[in-house]
């Protein structure tokens, strides 16, 4: 086997720096950055962040090849900051997004708790237990039994 | 998105949890959801050693079942290790969990062999180090085949055999996470939805006489208000309000899925300030010794990459009067920001279609916002 390993798909190689920035020569406060072993899931949010801010002019990414792990973003600013400032401020943003939503899942999770839902071990039985067998014991069954007897005539142990 | 986003959970089991975000952006609601299929570390079985296999189904077919079983991973970021990360050379108790199954059927019956046959062994590897602070932190079942102490949890079907037949096996489980391989992935579907009365006409409906028979209205459309017959087409409208059900194999509970969803998106980005600083005081000395000190495992270098580059790598690049607005039609332009150069038209809310779930990582590839003539996603 000849084939890369899957994780350097999402795992920087050694001495890879993470994201490298470069400036645009023709547009003013542009800047193109490349961050490595990252994908939509990252890319998408960021774009999303940026456009937010008043101090974006433009904001797209893209991912130049699926095969390829990484993408490009392309960020203009109207020159109050530079693009790779605002991109850390809207990093910081979506951090902090980020962390109102764990606290909010925090409390409710509780709550839900407290309810007599279906808390970690309340539910034992109930997320997983069914009564109803879907595949067969083949022992409980006297149809397969019946079966399984015959056919011992044509076995040569 | 200044606002802070609005949480409400509607149904919480241990293996599912449905709620309604609401006031956060399309991108991000859409990277939660991905966050939480693709890239949260769980347990499966990745190599298999079969001593014996008299059973109708040959090895491979048998160690790919093997390899789908869900297997407890309670706190698993934290208590094992990658096997890539590890400083041993094959697999160790650090890195790897031990399962073995040896059933032979006697009666003249079939007989089902299932993931509660297979038996957790202590690593061979195991008192010859001290137990590592990754072994302390394991839950006991940590490992094990989901629900396998458990009544009344029905076991997973591997394989059937008959009189005579045998199957012994030995599975060296391992860490991983979904982009590597979806047996990995600890969600078994997240649906995902917004905009159950298609107001934003992200997508559109096939029908054959009438669409709205031929159509009916989920669940998620009793949350909003339906459009209003004489209700004019509102396109600056952006998606507000999601709908989720994160479902999960049972592997890790809803609960950490949701956590550690969120704690690994925002490492992502920490890792990404964290680079971008790296970068700027680079620039300004660029001698700085590289490497050490870096947070999340990741890399990095202190080499500039600031200033002029050369620019390799741009290769899709349009100019602004040819590619630059391609795609982007006028109606949406819009949107978010306030002030936007000519040439660059931008689609801020565009991408996903109105209703979509998706059940599995594997099937759909990843979901990806749609592109522009020019390749860019904006």
């Amino acid at each position: 086997m000849n084939a890369p390993n899957r994780y350097e798909l999402y795992v920087l190689d050694e001495g890879e720096a993470p994201v490298e920035v470069n400036e645009d020569t023709k547009i003013p406060n542009a800047a193109t950055i490349k961050i490595l072993k990252q994908d939509h899931t990252l890319g998408n949010m960021l774009r999303g962040q940026l456009l937010s801010m008043p101090q974006v002019l433009f904001a797209g990414y893209k991912v130049p090849h699926p095969l390829h792990p990484h993408f490009l973003l392309k960020i203009q600013t109207d020159g109050t900051s530079p693009p790779d400032v605002v991109l850390s401020e809207a990093c910081n943003q979506l951090i902090g997004t980020l962390s109102s939503l764990e606290s909010q899942f925090k409390r409710e999770f509780s709550f839900k708790e407290v309810d007599g839902g279906a808390g970690a071990g309340g539910a034992a039985g109930g997320a997983f237990a069914t009564s109803d067998d879907p595949y067969g014991t083949g022992t409980s069954t006297s149809g397969a039994g019946a079966w399984g007897n015959n056919r011992d005539d044509y076995l040569d142990f | 998105m200044n606002t802070d986003p609005i949480l409400r959970i509607r149904e919480y089991q241990r293996d599912r949890v449905n709620f309604v975000l609401e006031n956060v952006d399309l991108a991000f609601a859409n990277s939660l959801r991905r966050v939480m299929m693709a890239d949260l570390p769980t347990v499966a079985i990745d190599l298999v050693e079969i001593e014996a296999n008299t059973t109708v189904l040959p090895d491979e077919f048998i160690a790919h079942r093997l390899g789908m079983i869900p297997l407890v991973s309670t706190n698993c970021d934290v208590a094992m290790r990658y096997t890539r990360d590890c400083n041993c050379l094959e697999n160790c108790a650090f890195c790897s969990i031990i399962l073995s199954l040896h059933v032979t059927c006697n009666d003249s019956v079939t007989m089902d062999v299932t993931s509660h046959h297979l038996e957790l062994q202590p690593h061979p590897d195991q008192g010859i180090e001290e137990a590592g602070e990754e072994q302390v932190k394991r839950v006991e079942s940590f490992g094990s085949p989901i629900g396998k102490n458990e009544a009344g949890v029905d076991p997973i079907l591997i394989c059937k055999i008959r009189k005579g037949q045998e199957l012994k096996l030995r599975c060296i489980a391992k860490k991983g996470i979904a982009k590597e391989h979806a047996k990995w992935s600890p969600c078994s579907a997240v649906a995902f939805e917004y905009d159950p009365h298609n107001k934003l006409r992200h997508t559109s409906y096939w029908f054959e006489t009438d669409e709205k028979a031929e159509w009916p209205l989920g669940e998620n459309a009793r949350e909003e208000e339906p459009t209003r017959e004489d209700e004019p087409f509102d396109f600056n409208a952006k998606p507000n309000k999601f709908y989720f059900d994160v479902e999960t194999d049972g592997s890790l509970g809803a609960q950490e899925v949701v956590m550690k969803g969120i704690a690994e998106l925002q490492k992502k980005l920490a890792s990404l300030v964290w680079a971008l600083r790296k970068v700027r005081s680079g620039e300004n000395d660029m001698d700085m010794p590289s490497g050490g000190d870096q947070p999340s495992g990741d890399q990095a270098t202190a080499a500039s990459n600031g200033g002029w580059g050369s620019g390799s790598d741009s290769a899709g690049w349009g100019n602004p009067t040819s590619g630059g607005g391609g795609g982007s039609t006028g109606a949406w332009g819009g949107g978010a920001s306030p002030s936007r150069s000519g040439g660059w038209g931008s689609n801020p809310g565009a991408g996903n279609p109105g209703i979509w779930s998706s059940s599995s990582p594997a099937a759909g590839g990843w979901g990806s916002p749609s592109a522009q003539a020019n390749g860019w996603n904006v």
